[in-house]
């Protein structure tokens, strides 16, 4: 997690990061009244095209990036209340997770920060990081907006994740088409941009990145259709491996 | 369009630090938040809608209109599902509908519209540069409050990039108002993409702007823009705590709650 507060040094990383979070909140603004699921607190995201993007190319710059994004969209949706809090930390980790666990979700990930987008072992990874992340995302999201008793937590874990996970897949089409233009003309991936010692390496990213996968599939199924009575303690419990885990990667 | 939300009046509520206006909508939501019997939330409600009145916020009220009634109409069907109460209305099968959880869900759906209109209250009387300077007049770190404020900035330009493309691709053939849900998302890809290489591109011509004048994110700074807190606002935290604290004792002696939870 190193990386994700460095990165405040890096004039570059900074601009990376305003341009993701206007470009977010930009799509948010534009479809936040066009089909509501749950009024005031979701909607079908097409803007969730981008986190997961921008998380692979921009690394750090894009975990702010959605986050900050996200809140501008409640702001200028008119939708800014508390449960904005947690929707900037879950979006946080939407645009944070995918970025770490592409080199720290061994075996299955091979460590290399490159995309290599012509194998289908990376399409794998993207597929799995896409309902992980989103899966990690609907949790936290869900657990707070529990406690507030704004929203029942089995509904909106659910409809964040299918929602989240669509968003990011159609990603990929996104991501092939720009990946040679910001990797090779605008030398604009993440670790192009920062200094290697900025980077550093994660304490424990294997033990992290599985803890965030056990956390955000039982946060999700058991929360929302196993242990649906015990929501708020499900969602809790999964929050805090969730966390831990992000901080160790 | 305007995507804005503030309107430009000269009410003692825009004249409030924004200090003041931050501390103060976060206590407001704290008082939201301590109830969660109907009557008490439609008094807070009532509360606020008359403070909009004050700030000369109705308007914004009214356009963001269905998005408060329908916050009240959803809570109000799906909450009695999911809160218990030993008062049972009706059931069939594990579906069960007691008097308190449909009492609850009515105080739910007035929580969640106390936010919003808290919120709106808020963004209608405070500047994005206000609101930035705050945060960081609150210690928020330059750097986060520096990316905060540009990408306020930069939301209507690239917003109006997206529409020219929209345009532009409409133009094109590019038909975006036919199809389902999945097909209509999927259409958004050949708009996203200029739209995303336009802003990336952006990047290094700011970056370089930026460090040709000196820009350091590190940097001690001096402001131009220099609010002071005054004696109103100092007068308005304190009613407000004193409003957030009375809340939370009488809902300690029992008073405000349907159900024996947040």
């Amino acid at each position: 997690m190193k990386a994700a507060f460095t990165m405040w040094k890096n004039t570059r990383m900074i601009i990376l990061v305003a341009v993701c979070a206007a470009i977010y909140a930009a799509a948010l603004i534009a479809f936040k009244t066009a089909i509501p699921l749950i009024p005031g607190i979701t909607e079908v995201r097409v803007a969730n095209i981008f986190p997961m993007v921008f998380s692979l190319l921009f690394g750090p710059a894009a975990a702010w990036g959605s986050a900050i994004g996200n809140l501008i969209g409640d702001i200028f949706g008119g939708t800014l209340g508390l449960g904005s809090i947690f929707g900037f930390v879950g979006n946080f980790l939407l645009g944070y997770l995918p970025y770490a666990m592409w080199t720290t979700l061994k075996p299955i990930a091979d460590g290399e920060r490159e995309l290599a987008l012509g194998n289908w072992r990376a399409w794998v990874l993207y597929i799995l990081l896409a309902l992980i992340s989103s899966a990690a995302c609907g949790v936290v999201i869900a657990m707070w907006l529990e406690v507030l008793g704004l929203v029942p937590y089995p509904v909106l874990v659910t409809i964040i994740t299918v929602n989240d996970t669509f968003g990011s897949l159609i990603g990929g089409l996104l991501l092939l088409a720009v990946y040679g233009v910001v990797r090779r003309q605008l030398r604009l991936v993440w670790w192009d941009v920062m200094e290697p010692e900025d980077i550093g390496k994660p304490a424990a990213g294997v033990l992290g990145a599985w803890l965030v996968v056990i956390g955000a599939l039982a946060g999700w199924i058991l929360g929302a259709y196993i242990l649906s009575g015990q929501a708020l303690i499900v969602g809790v419990i999964t929050t805090v491996l969730i966390l831990l885990g992000a901080v160790l990667m | 369009m305007n995507i804005f939300l503030y309107l430009d009046e000269d009410t003692w509520f825009h004249r409030l630090d924004p200090r003041t206006k931050i501390i103060g909508v976060v206590l407001l939501f704290g008082v939201a938040l301590v109830f969660n019997h109907p009557l008490y939330m439609a008094g807070i409600a009532l509360g606020l809608v008359l403070l909009a009145a004050a700030a000369k916020a109705l308007p914004n009220f009214w356009r963001m209109r269905y998005i408060l009634i329908l916050l009240v109409v959803f809570s109000t069907v799906l909450w009695p599902f999911f809160a218990e109460g030993p008062t049972v209305l009706w059931s069939w099968g594990p579906l069960e509908v007691s008097r308190e959880s449909l009492m609850y869900a009515i105080a739910m759906g007035l929580r969640l519209a106390s936010f919003v209109a808290a919120g709106l209250i808020f963004l209608s009387t405070t500047t994005n540069e206000e609101f930035t300077h705050g945060l960081i007049r609150l210690k928020l770190p330059y750097p986060v409050a520096f990316a905060f404020s540009t990408a306020l900035r930069l939301v209507p330009t690239f917003a109006g990039a997206g529409a020219t493309i929209v345009q532009a691709q409409i133009s094109r053939g590019l038909d975006v108002e036919s199809g389902n849900i999945f097909q209509r998302a999927g259409k958004f890809i050949p708009l996203a993409v200029p739209l995303f290489i336009y802003a990336v591109r952006h990047t290094n011509m700011l970056a370089m702007a930026l460090e040709s004048k000196g820009f350091n994110p590190g940097a001690k700074r001096t402001w131009y823009l220099n609010p002071q807190m005054r004696r109103a606002d100092y007068l308005v935290l304190a009613l407000l705590t004193a409003l957030f604290l009375g809340a939370l004792f009488l809902r300690l002696r029992g008073y405000g709650a349907v159900l024996p939870r947040l």
